[in-house]
């Protein structure tokens, strides 16, 4: 068995500073009450999930670049699993279709701003912008469970949130970023696929 | 077995009764006759009432057991830090690696577009007529960036362009209630492989008629991408406007897009000629010029064929 005591020497055993948790962690030697409390340890800051929110939901102010710093996939979840509730009512179950779509959406926008913009963009912080602005969608989708949205004023509608939707996300993307003069070409892949997930709330 | 040979946690299988409490911490350095192990913990055991919780990685009792020494403060806190950052040198060694296959810095160039260029490309790809100078501005030997050439070919486009197009094909497939998502992923595949097709067939012939030009395999995706944008055109009027509207869009673009190609190639593949600006007469260059026309003719044909079974 090893030995405790035993000081580990060489590069193998020597972990790497890359283990960097969004909430400081203590060492763990401390005892029960200097522990972070939970919400703290899981990284999830309610404050800063408020005003992603909001950022979204006023698409005309202005984005601070500093909010996507921590990568958080808690709010994106609640929305996206918001969104199939909405669906359920509706009477489609399409869960599978939404995982699937989202998946191969932000790989996709992934990809295309890593090439696009001159500083690289993580997985996390994609998914977490996509995940956020899909909050106008779920108040199209629960139209949907009261009014059919396949007349004009359901086609003006979903324009209007697509429009919202890409909007929003490509001033985040463009403000975290520093991408200049290009918020058009990121908010059209937003576009598209928002407009999928419209596609799935409509028909 | 005795109760308190649960204290003995390591190997849960000779417990005859499942020890159904936690051994608090005070009860620890009762020598047990049925112990299996030695008791390390004894030294250390104040500590490990609140490790249980942080550092616990399914271990239930925390005592007596040179797995929970194991797992002590300074050795689980490296544990957790060397399995990320083992999962962060996995990443770094997949990024290293991609480079051998994606030429990632190259293909930057072609995303370096902005929002006036598009629009002025867009442009350009409807109404080539106009448009006296077609040669690409270079700067200290490398081309310019897309941003600053409306000339330059660039992959922005033709990627976005591809995707419409797909998801277009979808919608006029859905209002002719042929929908279903596998024929989304049978359109894409089919596209993407006439465009290989149509690339590996150029590049050959290139070879070929030994052409010595800078034509780079990505310049020549980015220029077969750019019919996409009359397809799209064409299919959305087929379904606002019908038939009639379809080929009329279709017409148009067709012959926009040859007018295009035959320009730019123009100057990629008979350089010499070009430069000069009189047709040269050599079998040399007559070839050239063959193989000019025929890519440029194979456009408005492939255009054609990837869309007429959509619009009914």
């Amino acid at each position: 068995m090893i030995q405790p005591q035993q000081p580990y020497t060489g590069q193998i055993f020597q972990p790497t500073q890359t283990f960097s948790p969004t909430a400081p962690q203590p060492f763990y030697g401390n005892s029960f009450e200097d522990e972070p409390p939970l919400l703290e340890e899981l990284g999830i800051n309610f404050d800063h999930i408020w005003q992603k929110t909001l950022t979204v939901l006023h698409p005309l102010k202005v984005a601070d670049g500093s909010i996507m710093n921590e990568t958080d996939l808690a709010g994106p979840m609640v929305f996206c699993l918001a969104f199939g509730a909405t669906l359920l009512l509706a009477g489609k179950i399409q869960f599978g279709y939404v995982y699937g779509i989202s998946a191969i959406g932000c790989l996709g926008m992934f990809c295309l701003l890593n090439l696009m913009s001159m500083t690289g963009v993580s997985f996390g912080c994609v998914a977490s912008v996509l995940g956020y602005c899909l909050l106008p969608m779920i108040l199209l989708s629960s139209f949907a469970v009261i009014f059919s949205l396949q007349g004009m004023i359901g086609i003006i509608l979903t324009a209007g949130i697509i429009g919202w939707c890409s909007f929003s996300a490509s001033k985040i993307f463009i403000s975290a970023l520093a991408m200049e003069g290009q918020q058009l070409l990121v908010a059209y892949p937003c576009a598209l696929l928002y407009g999928v997930f419209a596609l799935i709330s409509v028909f | 077995m005795h109760p308190a040979g649960s204290a003995a946690a390591g190997t849960p299988r000779q417990r005859k009764w499942p020890s159904k409490r936690r051994i608090p911490v005070s009860h620890l350095g009762m020598a047990d006759p049925h112990q299996l192990f030695d008791d390390t913990s004894s030294a250390q055991s104040q500590g490990y009432g609140a490790q249980r919780g942080p550092s616990g990685l399914g271990y239930p009792t925390a005592s007596a057991s040179p797995q929970a020494a194991f797992l002590a403060d300074p050795v689980s806190n490296m544990a957790m830090a060397y399995g990320s950052s083992l999962a962060a040198q996995g990443k770094e060694l997949v990024d290293k690696n991609i480079d051998r296959f994606i030429p990632v810095t190259k293909l930057k160039y072609y995303f370096a577009v902005d929002t006036l260029y598009v629009g002025k490309k867009l442009g350009l790809l409807f109404f080539p007529y106009l448009h006296q100078d077609w040669e690409v501005q270079y700067q200290q030997d490398t081309p310019v960036a897309p941003r600053f050439d409306v000339n330059a070919p660039d992959l922005y486009i033709p990627a976005m362009a591809f995707i419409t197009y797909v998801l277009v094909a979808g919608l006029a497939l859905g209002t002719q209630d042929r929908f279903s998502p596998d024929l989304l992923g049978l359109q894409a595949s089919s596209a993407l492989a006439w465009l290989t097709l149509e690339v590996l067939a150029i590049l050959l012939s290139l070879y070929l008629i030994t052409v010595n030009t800078d034509l780079t395999t990505i310049d020549l995706v980015a220029f077969l991408g750019y019919k996409y944008v009359g397809m799209i055109g064409g299919i959305l009027m087929g379904l606002l406007f019908g038939k009639i509207g379809y080929y009329l869009v279709l017409g148009w673009c067709c012959m926009s897009i040859f007018v295009f190609m035959i320009r730019t190639l123009r100057l990629k593949i008979l350089a010499e000629a070009a430069a000069e600006g009189v047709p040269v007469r050599g079998a040399r260059n007559q070839l050239r010029m063959y193989l000019t026309m025929a890519v440029a003719a194979a456009q408005p044909l492939l255009m054609y064929w990837l869309t007429f079974h959509l619009v009914r």
